[in-house]
């Protein structure tokens, strides 16, 4: 496994294993911070180009609707290279909020990292 | 950061905001307490608290586009158990139509905002100014049913 710097607060500890890119989100998101996640998430993903990019929201305990955007675009651009996004540790405001935007349709979500790297 | 007005009561909030996404997290953040020391529960506190957000999103971005210096009031009051709160602009958003109440494709997330206001907000009424927008939106404290 490599880690790489991404010198963000937003997001950190991103590890890359095997094919799969790990991230952790950390902090409010709103459309105040949203498109510096954004910038850096397609970022990430440019660099790395992984089939599956975990995202641990476990630090999140608040997005807006800006920042589901930013999580679809993301899918979007992975799946054009047939990759998948899953959204693990979901706080209750978010997941309220993924619930809402039926993203748990488009997304997989699950409960750790552990297991998202488990699933197929 | 939204000034707070010298007018307030206990069950009021004045506040007045520049059109910064700087000011979207303080000002959530002051209505967030301002009706859990009402007595809402954690669940309307943060249905409330996303609206908000939501709405000074969308006058940002769409009655100011995305200018940060154009003025934003926050008026909310909590009367007989019902939280109101009224938003009001001088920007050149247009009055959406019927709030829709589903998100039919995930894949689009276009009107998420909107969305949230229908569903957890028992009223929302948008009037248009001259300039500008008012919206006003209230949530009972509990829910029948």
């Amino acid at each position: 496994m490599s880690e790489l710097d991404t010198g963000s607060e937003l997001i950190k500890n991103v590890r890359v294993q095997e094919t799969n890119l790990l991230a952790t989100v950390h902090g409010e998101i709103d459309l105040h911070n949203s498109p510096d996640l954004r910038g850096q998430l397609l970022r990430l993903l440019d660099q790395t180009k992984p089939k599956k990019l975990i995202l641990n929201l476990e630090g999140v305990p608040y997005m807006d609707s800006s920042a589901i955007a930013v999580l679809v675009e993301t899918l979007q651009k992975i799946r054009k290279t047939g990759g998948v996004v899953c959204l693990t540790n979901l706080q209750p405001r978010v997941k309220g909020l993924l619930e809402i935007a039926r993203l748990e349709t488009i997304f997989i979500v699950a409960a750790t990292e552990v297991d998202a790297l488990a699933k197929k | 950061m939204g000034r707070q007005t010298s007018n307030d009561s206990p069950g009021a909030l004045n506040l007045r905001a520049k059109s910064n996404t700087a000011e979207i997290a303080p000002i959530r953040r002051q209505i967030e307490a301002f009706v859990q020391g009402h007595g809402f529960d954690d669940r309307a506190t943060g249905e409330i608290g996303l609206c908000v957000n939501e709405a000074i999103a969308n006058i940002i971005r769409h009655a100011y586009r995305g200018k940060a210096d154009q003025p934003i009031e926050v008026t909310a009051s909590v009367v007989d158990d019902e939280f109101e709160v009224s938003l009001r602009d001088w920007g050149e958003g247009i009055q959406p139509g019927p709030l829709p109440e589903h998100k039919n494709d995930p894949m689009n997330p276009g009107g998420l905002g909107l969305i949230c206001l229908g569903r957890m907000m028992d009223r929302v009424a948008f009037t248009p100014q001259n300039p500008g927008m008012l919206l006003e939106m209230s949530k009972k404290r509990f829910r029948p049913g």
